[in-house]
């Protein structure tokens, strides 16, 4: 179902693009339509950089009818250079990753300035967004401290002579993987870099017991968005040992079962019996009146 | 009323049934014995060269001869049930068809297990379910059903013979001696004293209520024997219940066909009548709603769950059983309620003509039930030769059939060669009862 509703949408957005590029009555369509072009980056566990645009297309007058501007060329700059070119896809977005090796250019107080930048087309007016972060660095360490498992995050930046500068506070999540999403255990701060929490006990896991621990810093001023991510086998499955002891696979029925068919055989036997003895008295009373008889 | 003078006209009255043969049932005796001879032979041929000669392979273990055994089965549970329900509840028409039904459910009860015993493939390891029983098994509990029952059904058969056995003893002087002697033998110095009344009426009654019971105990064993299995078709929570039902349609089904059968060619137009028809006919419809809805709950919820091996059986049952399924669930059900519902149409060859409708559409019914499922197995089989996948029934196991509907149809006559089919004592007490009123209603006018 959801790959049919991506392809209405991609159809949809197919049709909105030519309506936009092609003449001026699609002009005048994309007029009832406000450009959302938002940019966003997160710091991601390799430490590699995610570069991430959404465009999308939204009615003025219907703000649920949104349409994804799909394969718009976007460009991501840091300060005049040209770090990469994307496309958007069939749901608007735009994604490149920069590499963890890669310099960038800082201003005065070190913060990295990028621009997500799209060029217009016929139909679409040149939109650009930018963000300024700074480059933080955050460690996930999964340690057993005195049997306790413990999960401990330091987040520092290094300034220009290569020293770690702890970071002051900042909102911190801690998360488990899950099968669809992300399951939050704590919302917490950091603070003076770093930040202790003793791991839940009843996380089952995968099948082999391993959980996948986050740790994220979301929306922040000065950062952005940074993950870290760590694969520990802390899992506790616990498995139900239910001691079958008397199934039906057993040697032994259940005891009610043997009850049960007691119960009821004996009932029915006796009943067999009293027909039996009745039958006799009957046969009893008729040999004794043909004795008379005679 | 003298009642040994009546006695003495009763059993002549029905003494020519007994003892005279006609032609044409020398000739359909013949051709009984002829059919079971055939299958006899088909026996000896299955027990010399195996299964192999069935259409029973690894895939389909169970064929016709699982079908004919849950058929006649539930056909004697059926005649249990209904019987006890006659005389436990002193029906007033019950006098034409008891012997009928009585006839019918122990006949049934030993033909039908039979069948069984020829679905066994090591018949030399019998022994073992009497010596290794599981408890836990409903193969078990079957058998104990079974054997619980039949002997119940012929004790209550035996105790409502007795007053026959008697009234021939003392009136079949013209008969013949080896007759006499089991007469004599037979009706246990029975002679209809108060006492010796009295008693025989208790435990029959007491008996009557014990075989219903049986008969709902032996059905639902017999049903979960399939339900309590995880195979598609089966694992059903309300097979027990469907087959009380399903059992009670081809049990009345069959009294109708034998009431037919008998009337026409025994003359006893005077005993079994049209109300006995209309009679039988509306429980025919009542329980013929009651089965169709039980089908229709049945398919519905496996159709409508749609978990995926009961799509595959439900599929089989609309493609390769299409016209068995019609004729199972939608000609066999709806033909004898469009029948049935009419007042104008209940005529007797119509009922019985509904009843026929009803026990082949039943007999399919259990096709449906047993071969499909097999066919449809969780897992694959190895040998995909078309013998091994799809079950059709050799002529090893028609003749086997024929031969089992055969004996049941011989038996029967020879039965009615040994007591009368309308019990005589049954009339007798109804004419004493009406007498008893008679006399009861002018001591109230006088008082």
């Amino acid at each position: 179902m959801k790959s049919n509703i991506l392809k209405y949408k991609f159809i949809t957005s197919f049709i909105i693009a030519l309506l936009f590029s092609l003449n001026a009555f699609a002009q005048d369509d994309a007029s009832n339509y406000r450009m959302r072009f938002k940019f966003k980056t997160v710091k991601q566990h390799d430490n590699s950089r995610m570069l991430e645009v959404s465009f999308i297309g939204q009615n003025k007058k219907d703000r649920k009818d949104k349409i994804p501007v799909f394969d718009a060329e976007i460009k991501f700059y840091n300060e005049a250079n040209l770090l990469g070119t994307t496309k958007t896809s069939n749901e608007g977005i735009a994604q490149f990753t920069v590499p963890e090796n890669q310099n960038y250019t800082t201003d005065e107080d070190g913060y990295i300035n990028f621009t997500a930048k799209f060029e217009g087309s016929d139909g679409l007016d040149e939109e650009e967004d930018d963000i300024q972060v700074k480059n933080l660095y955050l460690e996930l360490n999964l340690e057993e401290i005195d049997s306790v498992k413990t999960v401990l995050v330091k987040a520092f930046t290094i300034d220009s002579l290569g020293v770690e500068i702890p970071l002051e506070e900042a909102d911190l999540i801690i998360s488990v993987g899950g099968m669809i999403s992300k399951m939050n255990l704590i919302e917490g701060t950091i603070e003076e870099g770093e930040f202790e929490f003793e791991f839940p006990t009843d996380i089952p896991g995968d099948a082999n017991g391993d959980i996948l621990v986050y740790s994220i810093i979301e929306d922040n001023d000065d950062f952005g968005n940074i993950i870290q991510q760590k694969s520990i086998n802390w899992g506790t499955f616990k498995t139900k040992s239910v001691k079958e002891s008397n199934t039906l696979w057993s040697e032994a029925a259940p005891i009610w079962m043997y009850i049960v068919l007691t119960i009821l055989l004996v009932g029915v036997w006796a009943n067999y019996i009293y027909t039996a003895v009745n039958l006799f008295q009957i046969k009893k009373e008729g040999k004794e009146l043909e004795l008379k008889k005679e | 009323m003298n009642l040994e003078k009546r006695k003495r006209e009763l059993a002549k009255e029905f003494s020519p049934l007994l003892e005279k043969t006609t032609k044409t049932s020398k000739i359909w005796i013949g051709f009984l014995i002829a059919v079971i001879l055939v299958g006899v032979y088909a026996f000896f041929v299955q027990l010399f060269r195996g299964h192999i000669v069935t259409g029973m392979r690894d895939n389909v273990v169970w064929g016709i001869y699982i079908i004919n055994f849950i058929f006649f089965v539930c056909l004697s549970y059926s005649g249990a049930f209904i019987s006890g329900v006659l005389h436990f509840f002193k029906t007033p028409w019950k006098n034409s068809v008891s012997r009928i039904v009585e006839i019918i459910t122990v006949l049934s009860l030993i033909i039908g297990p039979i069948f069984i015993l020829l679905c066994i493939g090591r018949l030399d390891r019998l022994h073992y379910l009497f010596m290794y029983p599981r408890i836990q098994s409903p193969i078990t509990w079957d058998i104990i059903a079974i054997m619980t029952d039949l002997i119940g059904c012929f004790i209550y058969l035996y105790l409502t013979f007795i007053p026959d056995f008697a009234i021939l003893r003392d009136n079949s002087e013209s008969a013949s001696k080896w007759r006499q002697k089991v007469y004599k033998y037979l009706a246990i110095g029975y002679q209809d004293t108060p006492t010796q009344r009295e008693k025989l009426h208790k435990i029959t009654r007491t008996m009557s209520a014990m075989v219903i019971a049986l008969a709902i105990v032996a059905y639902s064993v017999l049903a979960w024997i399939f339900s309590l299995t995880l195979q598609p078709g089966w694992n059903s929570s309300i097979f027990a219940p469907y087959f009380i039902v399903a059992g009670l349609y081809s049990g009345i089904g069959v009294i109708i066909i034998a009431m037919y059968l008998i009337r026409k060619y025994y003359n006893l137009e005077h005993y079994i009548r049209k109300v006995h028809f209309i009679g039988a006919g509306i429980i025919l419809l009542v329980i013929s709603l009651l089965f169709g809805y039980f089908t229709f709950s049945e398919y519905f919820s496996r159709w409508f769950s749609h978990k995926t091996h009961d799509a595959n059986l439900l599929d089989t049952l609309f493609t390769r059983y299409f016209w068995m399924f019609i004729f199972a669930n939608y000609i066999g059900v709806l033909v004898p309620i469009a029948i049935l519902f009419f007042k104008k149409f209940r005529t007797i060859k119509s009922i019985t003509f509904s009843a026929v409708i009803a026990v082949i559409g039943l007999w399919f019914n259990r096709y449906l039930i047993v071969v499909p499922t097999l066919e449809t197995p969780y897992l694959p089989i190895q040998d995909t030769r078309e013998e091994f996948i799809h079950y059709t029934a050799t002529w090893i196991e028609w003749s086997l059939s024929f031969a089992g509907v055969a004996a049941f149809i011989l038996f029967f006559i020879l039965i009615m060669k040994l007591v009368p089919v309308i019990p005589m004592s049954g009339i007798i007490d109804n004419e004493r009862e009406q007498l008893k009123n008679k006399k009861s209603f002018k001591k109230i006018i006088t008082e």
